[in-house]
């Protein structure tokens, strides 16, 4: 039955561990990559996970990571739910755009979309990939969205929470060019905020502990893009353009949609290319991802009530984030949604974002 | 009490940009545009938070595309607190309809300035 199919918009795969991973990056730049050990030189978190970042329950694959080969994630991400689709995206490596070098950057993520076609897209067809982007050299990020978006099971760019810039500044503006002319979303997952390059979290200055920026640094860099993609008008630069916001939460996105359509009455001569009211254009173009789904202490009704004014469910995609630990698993997490909301989230408003790439046809 | 209500003197409103009178519970007012010396009549209380509008701004409607600042010539009255902007001939807010002040039409005779509410 249609009303069953479920698209898992955020199942993360680590190259860590994969030493064929080296296989493809540039020759030249091979030795330098070898010679980082099992990051790769991807910058690292001054702060931790006090047990794991991820599900205890799950089996590390042979270089000792868990979500590292094909055969595991299908066995425990895909088969156990019933996933019809899902759609890859690395873990840490999403941190490719805070390194020092815009160099190393590149061929990073070139290399990790040929491995991801290679070993994971061409594994299985329930698969799906993100276009992975140094974004601290948006041209060489465009280059790679148009080499890559040949194939079609490439859905999406992936940019990273963490950033030097909200993503707004124009000098961003190669990359949405670039997923607008050939038809992908932009992705924009939570992580790497203060590692390598990337401006502190929060806005108050580095924290000390996980759990603070578990709970503002994530949701903080999502509401700031969002804000600043809507400011900048890059929707109306590109009416086309779809973004996905992955992992930064939901519960704030009423309270700062209010405050943004507020301000911009008041404010609108700084940005007065925004002739519609901001919450009007996150409606039409950005989507987000249920995973963390927040907990509410039994508000859940209240937090619905919120949600609709705005715009879901439409706005809202279902994601696990398997394998970490914060997983939200599906059958649990859509039980809460009001039933009506179900189809939408398991797979309607997916099938409708990523189009023809995805490659399922809304009901 | 509707018909024709005395609000003020042409010289205050030359010189202050706008004159208000409380007439039957109400703040009645003019403005006047500085650029174009146009008169509107209207309530002196903004709908969004009831700050008295009259003592607002009548400034030009900015517009753009992304990254480029234009102007169009359209005058607007700016509020004084939030600074939401309403369209002169109407009364309504320019970037949420559904909010209105009343307008009036305003006549000068003699030097004094009249609304008709």
């Amino acid at each position: 039955m249609s009303t069953e199919r479920l698209v898992d918009c955020d199942v993360h795969v680590l190259v860590e561990g994969n030493e064929d991973f080296l296989d493809y990056v540039d020759p030249g730049q091979r030795e330098w990559f070898r010679g980082q050990g099992r990051t790769f030189g991807l910058p690292g978190y001054t702060w931790t996970h006090p047990a794991s970042w991820f599900r205890a329950d799950l089996e590390p694959a042979e270089g000792g990571y868990p979500a590292s080969c094909v055969e595991n994630v299908l066995r425990e991400a895909v088969e156990p739910t019933g996933t019809d689709l899902a759609v890859l995206n690395p873990d840490d490596a999403i941190t490719v755009s805070l390194m020092g070098s815009s160099y190393r950057a590149a061929a990073f993520a070139r290399a990790h979309n040929d491995w991801l076609r290679d070993q994971w897209l061409a594994r299985d067809p329930r698969l799906r990939g993100s276009i992975l982007v140094p974004a601290q050299d948006p041209l060489a990020a465009a280059e790679e969205i148009r080499r890559c978006a040949e194939d079609e099971r490439f859905v999406q760019v992936l940019m990273v929470g963490g950033s030097e810039r909200p993503y707004g500044d124009p000098r961003y503006l190669p990359i949405f060019e670039a997923a607008a002319k050939t038809g992908l979303v932009v992705a924009i997952h939570s992580g790497g905020e203060g590692l390598g390059i990337a401006a502190p979290p929060g806005g108050a200055g580095m924290p000390t502990f996980y759990i603070e920026w578990h709970t503002i640094g994530s949701s903080g860099s999502i509401a700031a893009h969002l804000v600043s993609l809507v400011c900048h008008g890059v929707f109306e630069r590109f009416p086309g353009l779809r973004v996905v916001l992955l992992e930064g939460g939901v519960a704030w996105l009423p309270g700062i949609l209010w405050r943004l359509d507020t301000n911009w009455r008041a404010l609108r001569t700084e940005v007065p290319w925004l002739e519609r009211r901001p919450s009007e254009v996150v409606r039409e173009h950005i989507r987000f991802t249920t995973q963390p789904l927040e907990h509410t202490d039994g508000n859940d009704e209240l937090l619905w009530r919120m949600l609709e004014a705005a715009g879901a469910p439409e706005i809202l995609l279902f994601a696990s984030d398997y394998p970490h630990w914060d997983f939200d698993e599906p059958g649990h997490t859509l039980g809460r949604l009001p039933a009506e909301w179900r189809p939408k989230v398991r797979w309607e408003n997916a099938a409708a974002v990523y189009g023809a790439r995805l490659g399922l046809v809304p009901a | 009490m509707s018909g024709w209500h005395e609000i003020g003197s042409v010289a205050e409103l030359e010189r202050e940009g706008r004159v208000v009178a409380r007439i039957g519970g109400r703040e009645l007012g003019v403005v006047r545009d500085p650029r174009t010396g146009e008169l509107h009549g209207l309530r002196n209380r903004c709908p969004h938070s009831g700050a008295p509008i009259c003592f607002g701004s009548i400034v030009e409607r900015a517009v753009g595309a992304p990254g480029r600042y234009a102007t169009t010539g359209r005058r607007v009255l700016r509020c004084p607190w939030h600074g939401w902007e309403y369209d002169l001939e109407t009364g309504r807010c320019v970037d949420d309809p559904r909010m209105r002040v009343a307008v009036y039409p305003v006549r000068v005779e003699a030097g004094r300035v009249f609304v008709e509410a």
